[in-house]
């Protein structure tokens, strides 16, 4: 408690400590590979817990989040690609095509409910899917859309430093969950828990359940839609793999086993999700000890966490560590507090 | 449009329409009874396609029992009574290079996808039965198998393509200035006799009156003296043997790969949502309707549209019959 208490007192120093930390990591980790999957690992991370909003927070079971990720990826894409827009106006561009997308989905969604409201927008990321898909002049059908150009500023090439990236999406992943956690602590946070905990009694106290859902659809498409035109210029490729069972299933776990109504558990898992499957994917001895290709196995790997997540600790990491400081506490309170009753 | 085109959509929407009502009927019974979404549905047909394979095909079991019957032979000679009786069984494996045929394949994948399916209820299903929230949590377990089922086939199996033997060889039929395939044929026939099995298996059968009888109540199930605990697994197993016989039957019209289920299982979603969720008539209805809409589509769009339509069809029903077109209201 004293400790929690001092870390708070001091939280701007600490702040600052972190994101000096956080600037010099890209000098100190000379690996190309590492820093490329931190990179990765913070998109995914935005992405996963903005889907926090509307799963966890909203209880809305909304299978469409990497349907806003694809889109933001593919509108900054064609943009840039087709028309030649810089990639500084197309990642705004991007955001707002996502949050366009999410209010269209949220329509048939917010009146349907529980099973159905899986069906329908798990029907819609495909349906956007397939729409890519048909107009491969636009989009490039299924090999995806090459050649997106990397960002720039003047001469400076994002691609070429090992930090540009870093930075920008380190800014990026700060940004959302800030407001992600200011979003979930304000009044609308509270109406939207007690929509998803109580329904009746909660609109019974004049919440507007439609209004709070589709600004909750509306809110957390954002950041994933710049997110997914950040990964397009990042990857110079947006591909249809986006919309793929695979990334869905890796964001889920991500969500799942960080820790679902949390913000900061996917923030966390996600990153070191990633750093786990891609070593998966990539370190040797898995080829060695399987004699096989890799790919596969994590994603096996990953699906395995997430049965086991449900079964035997549904609250996920941050849960888990929230539960253990809470317990830690209450046993250093119990044994400061025994000198005093005897 | 000409008759010709008219006869072929016809064909076309015979032989999917028969498809998703398998594959359908299925999630739909699922749906009904355990109350939950099976995601891994689609896997499931995967793995009857693949078991059928294994079975049936000369590259399957027949090739790797090859070296045991090959090595049973040489050491058999000369080591007496013991031999004498293993000789004959190991050039009976040795016997069946070419594979041991579909007739072996086909009733070996229902089994296979039987136990899948059983194996997946107890667990990915069972834990959560009766906890608040379990049909959401369900689908995000049961996603997690079909993607688990996937990678785990490509690891077996490989990346590489397969194809089942056709069941009937021969060229096509000539109806109406159209040409089907034998194999088609035999799907438009097979299906109506499977469904016409599941419809006397639920009226008839003390198990599937059982199931029937969890559908409409499960409370009241329980006070008649029915095991609810056993009607569910006996779903999932029912729904996995229709999962595995559209598997078959797709493993003999298109490759076999890892990822064949996924599509179909979108589209199974549509005719579920259709038809309503939970009532086997609507959904094969449902399925046959949506085959028509499916093949009219292409023709009158194109192949790459028709999809794009069933999507737009869920969404619009989803919208305005969130229960479907024959579904009941929620009690």
């Amino acid at each position: 408690m004293r400790l929690l208490k001092k870390l708070h007192e001091h939280r701007i120093a600490l702040a600052i400590i972190g994101i000096v930390v956080f600037l010099a990591i890209p000098f100190v980790v000379t690996n190309k590979l590492l820093i490329h999957l931190g990179i990765l690992g913070m998109l995914y991370a935005i992405v996963a817990s903005n889907w926090d909003l509307t799963l966890g927070y909203a209880g809305v079971f909304n299978f469409a989040h990497l349907a806003f990720f694809g889109i933001g990826a593919y509108t900054s894409g064609i943009l840039a690609v087709k028309l030649g827009v810089s990639p500084w106006l197309g990642i705004p561009c991007g955001g707002l095509s996502a949050a366009l997308a999410s209010i269209i989905v949220s329509i048939p969604a917010i009146r349907l409910r529980g099973i159905y409201v899986a069906l329908l927008t798990f029907a819609c990321s495909q349906l956007v899917l397939l729409l890519l898909l048909s107009q491969p002049l636009i989009t490039g059908g299924q090999q995806g859309l090459t050649g997106v150009p990397q960002l720039q500023i003047g001469d400076f090439r994002f691609r070429e430093s090992s930090y540009a990236h870093f930075y920008l999406v380190g800014f990026l992943l700060l940004c959302s969950t800030i407001f992600l956690r200011r979003l979930v602590t304000s009044d609308f946070g509270l109406s939207l828990i007690a929509l998803r905990d109580f329904e009746e009694y909660a609109v019974a106290r004049g919440i507007p359940l439609a209004r709070q859902r589709l600004l909750a659809f509306l809110l957390s498409s954002i950041f994933p839609g710049l997110a997914g035109a950040v990964y397009a210029h990042f990857l110079i490729v947006a591909s249809p793999d986006i919309f793929g069972f695979s990334l869905v299933t890796l964001l889920l776990s991500m969500l799942l086993v960080g820790g679902v109504a949390t913000i900061y558990g996917p923030v966390i898992v996600g990153v070191l999700m990633t750093y786990v499957s891609e070593l998966m994917a990539s370190s040797a001895w898995m080829s060695d000890v399987f004699g096989i290709s890799r790919g596969p196995v994590r994603f096996m790997f990953v699906a395995v966490l997430i049965v086991l997540t449900m079964r035997f600790f549904p609250q996920g990491v941050w849960g888990l560590i929230k539960q253990f400081s809470a317990r830690l506490r209450a046993s250093r309170g119990a044994a400061t507090d025994q000198p005093q009753i005897s | 449009m000409s008759l010709e085109a008219i006869a072929a959509i016809i064909a076309g929407g015979l032989v999917s329409g028969s498809l998703y009502a398998l594959m359908a009927s299925g999630l739909s019974l699922v749906w009904g009874t355990v109350r939950m979404l099976n995601l891994a549905h689609g896997a499931l047909v995967m793995v009857g396609a693949y078991s059928a394979w294994y079975f049936s095909n000369r590259g399957g079991l027949a090739k790797a029992l090859q070296p045991i019957g090959k090595s049973i032979v040489e050491n058999a000679e000369g080591s007496g009574a013991l031999g004498g009786l293993l000789l004959p069984l190991g050039e009976w494996i040795l016997s069946i290079r070419g594979g041991f045929g579909l007739v072996i394949g086909v009733p070996f994948a229902v089994l296979c996808c039987g136990l899948v399916g059983y194996i997946m209820y107890v667990l990915l299903v069972k834990p959560f039965v009766g906890k608040p929230g379990a049909d959401l949590v369900v689908i995000i377990t049961t996603l997690a198998g079909a993607s688990f089922m996937q990678n785990g086939v490509q690891v077996i199996f490989g990346p590489r393509y397969k194809q089942l033997d056709r069941i009937l060889k021969g060229p096509p039929l000539q109806v109406l200035e159209t040409a089907i395939g034998l194999q088609e044929v035999l799907i438009i026939i097979m299906t109506p006799v499977a469904l016409l099995l599941l419809h006397f298996f639920l009226k008839y059968s003390k198990h599937g009156l059982a199931i029937r009888a969890v559908a409409q109540n499960d409370d009241f199930a329980h006070l008649v003296g029915i095991n609810v605990s056993q009607i569910y697994p006996l779903t999932f197993v029912v729904s996995s043997i229709l999962a595995g016989l559209c598997g078959v039957m797709l493993g003999g019209l298109f490759f076999i790969l890892p990822t064949m289920g996924a599509q179909e299982l979108l589209f199974a979603f549509v005719v579920v949502v259709f038809g309503g969720l939970g009532s086997l008539p609507g959904t094969i209805i449902g399925a046959y309707v949506i085959g028509f809409i499916r093949e009219t589509s292409a023709y009158v769009f194109s192949l790459y549209w028709a999809p794009v339509v069933l999507f737009a069809t869920l969404i619009l029903v989803l919208i305005f019959r969130p229960r479907g077109l024959m579904g009941g209201e929620e009690s």
